[in-house]
């Protein structure tokens, strides 16, 4: 069999073992039930609250829109962050099989590709049905045949790859821990302040804002809302065009990608010198 | 040899069941950090989302309120309403059916054990959140919301109590119901604004919860000129009947499905 086969291989079941887990092995509706009530409800929060404030007045809808954008996309970067990065810790601690993902033909960064695609694959049905529920309800101003597919589509993919960059390294460094229970969700609770999600990033002290803008899922959120909502998205960045957004987008992945590879690689030899692949953390 | 008083034994139950979780209150340190952390930062993203809204300043109170009790809410979910199910996967389930105790004292201790944890990382989201972001609160009401608070707890863990019990009869799908009780009640309690402004209908059905009536009541004796949902006294009258309702409510359930996971052998299940 040659390494390409035997890669791919591991990658289609590392995807379809990380649905499963994800899932928790429940019935398919049921699962995505659940999965979109709570970015739903959080949109709903968000939008309840903007109400309150601006008392309902006429031409609000550009900044609701601005929340929820926000909240439907931010799935991607909860389940791809805080379910990979959970996914690591429990494949050690309660199905203790990392070790022998470890010892498989796959390479380790193939399983976690696709472990981290299983995850990507309720995102996206979170984020659409978040997005077609809002737009109906609330009259947001997303015309689907307007909408800069290729934008939004090359964005997202390259923001994806950072927010699996991120959560590989992130979940690597989560197994010095014993109990690493929950951080998975703080990572991304802390990514979600920082990142424009909800709220510009100018709102925030100074120096948050500034590892904020170098972050690449500010520069994301901003082609979001630029390519669904095109002339009437509130931007954070006015005095940037499309392409400067962009290539800000490409610069911080891939400053984030090679962050991240020399964290993953740090840790890698922390956990293997260590002997924390297979520590029994008495999960 | 004289046997203990039930009295006795079940005091003992409730002591030995809350005490690994005041214990656990400061020797987890992984745990302190996320159970403090997850909810001081969610609270924080979103009294940005006030600021971002150039909202009064005396907005950010009910925002800081909320956060406070979020951290009871997700308390009672992951350690209440869940922890038998944790309990029947880690094979703890079966020993708590054969001790010569009742399972409503493990409830009870459960129940103590949880609110002092989450009473200290409540505090410490208030202390922040408070100073970080100059948040006043009216002194003469401070007396008459703690009483509030006490009250809305007891109801709440009440309601944990009664959860716990149905969700010994979830297998696998129990983990994404606990997953689909946080921001749909964050939502419908009004956590992060004055539930009245959810309307009749919606704010009535979030009052099944504990909370929206505790938090309402609160922020109208802190936080004047919120917009009320009802008057504090009706809200404190029917937290007192919530207690009592979900209290015997939970007792019943707990008998009641206690039989029938014996009958189904559920108490033993493995569905982690």
């Amino acid at each position: 069999m040659s390494a390409a086969v035997r890669q791919w291989r591991g990658f289609a079941a590392a995807t379809r073992l990380g649905w499963e887990i994800s899932s928790n092995w429940t019935r398919p509706l049921m699962f995505v039930i659940y999965s979109v009530l709570r970015p739903l409800s959080a949109a709903f929060i968000l939008v309840v609250i903007y109400r309150f404030i601006s008392g309902g007045t006429a031409g609000t809808s550009a900044y609701l829109a601005f929340l929820v954008t926000g909240v439907a996309f931010w799935s991607f970067v909860q389940y791809g962050l805080a379910g990979l990065s959970n996914g690591m810790v429990e494949d050690r601690g309660e199905y203790k099989m990392l070790k022998y993902v470890y010892t498989s033909p796959a390479h380790f960064y193939v399983y976690l590709l696709g472990r981290g695609l299983a995850q990507l694959g309720s995102a996206v049905a979170s984020t659409f049905i978040v997005l077609v529920v809002a737009t109906v309800a609330l009259r947001l101003p997303i015309d689907p045949l307007r909408v800069n597919y290729p934008l939004l589509l090359v964005a997202s993919f390259v923001a994806l790859l950072a927010v699996i960059g991120i959560a590989m390294a992130y979940g690597l460094v989560l197994l010095q821990a014993r109990d690493a229970h929950g951080y998975g969700e703080l990572g991304a609770e802390v990514l979600y302040v920082i990142s424009g999600a909800i709220f510009p990033i100018s709102v925030l002290p100074g120096v948050l804002a500034t590892i904020a803008s170098l972050s690449p899922l500010v520069y994301w959120m901003e082609l979001i809302r630029r390519s669904l909502l095109g002339s009437q998205a509130i931007r954070m960045f006015p005095a940037l065009s499309d392409a400067d957004v962009l290539l800000r987008l490409l610069v911080t992945t891939a400053a984030t990608l090679i962050l991240a590879h020399l964290v993953f690689g740090w840790a890698d030899r922390t956990a293997r010198r260590k002997g924390l692949i297979d520590m029994e953390t008495n999960w | 040899m004289s046997h203990p008083s039930a009295l006795r034994i079940f005091l003992k139950t409730v002591v030995a069941r809350a005490y690994p979780r005041f214990v656990s209150s400061y020797r987890n340190k992984t745990w302190i950090i996320t159970e403090t952390l997850l909810p001081l930062i969610g609270t924080i993203a979103i009294i940005y989302v006030y600021k971002a809204l150039h909202a009064p300043s005396r907005y950010l109170g009910f925002v800081v309120l909320g956060g406070v009790l979020l951290a009871f809410w997700q308390n009672v979910i992951w350690a209440m309403a869940t922890n038998f199910f944790w309990d029947r996967a880690a094979g703890n389930l079966e020993v708590f059916a054969m001790a010569p105790t009742s399972m409503a004292a493990i409830l009870v201790g459960m129940a103590l054990g949880g609110a002092y944890v989450s009473g200290t990382r409540a505090a410490f989201i208030l202390i922040v959140t408070s100073i970080l972001f100059g948040v006043t609160y009216t002194a003469a009401g401070i007396l008459p919301a703690v009483g509030v608070f006490l009250l809305t707890l007891a109801a709440l863990y009440c309601l944990g109590m009664m959860l716990a019990s149905l969700f010994l009869f979830y297998s696998r799908e129990a983990w994404h119901l606990a997953d689909a009780m946080q921001e749909p009640i964050y939502f419908l309690s009004g956590f992060y604004f004055p539930v009245r402004s959810l309307g009749a209908f919606l704010a009535g059905a979030g009052s099944l919860i504990p909370l929206t009536l505790g938090l309402d009541a609160m922020r109208q004796f802190v936080l004047p000129g919120t917009p009320a949902f009802i008057p504090a006294a009706w809200e404190v009258l029917a937290l007192v009947g919530q207690t009592l309702l979900y209290g015997v409510l939970s007792q019943v359930a707990l008998r009641y499905l206690e039989q029938r996971a014996r009958h189904d052998a559920r108490l033993m299940l493995r569905s982690s």
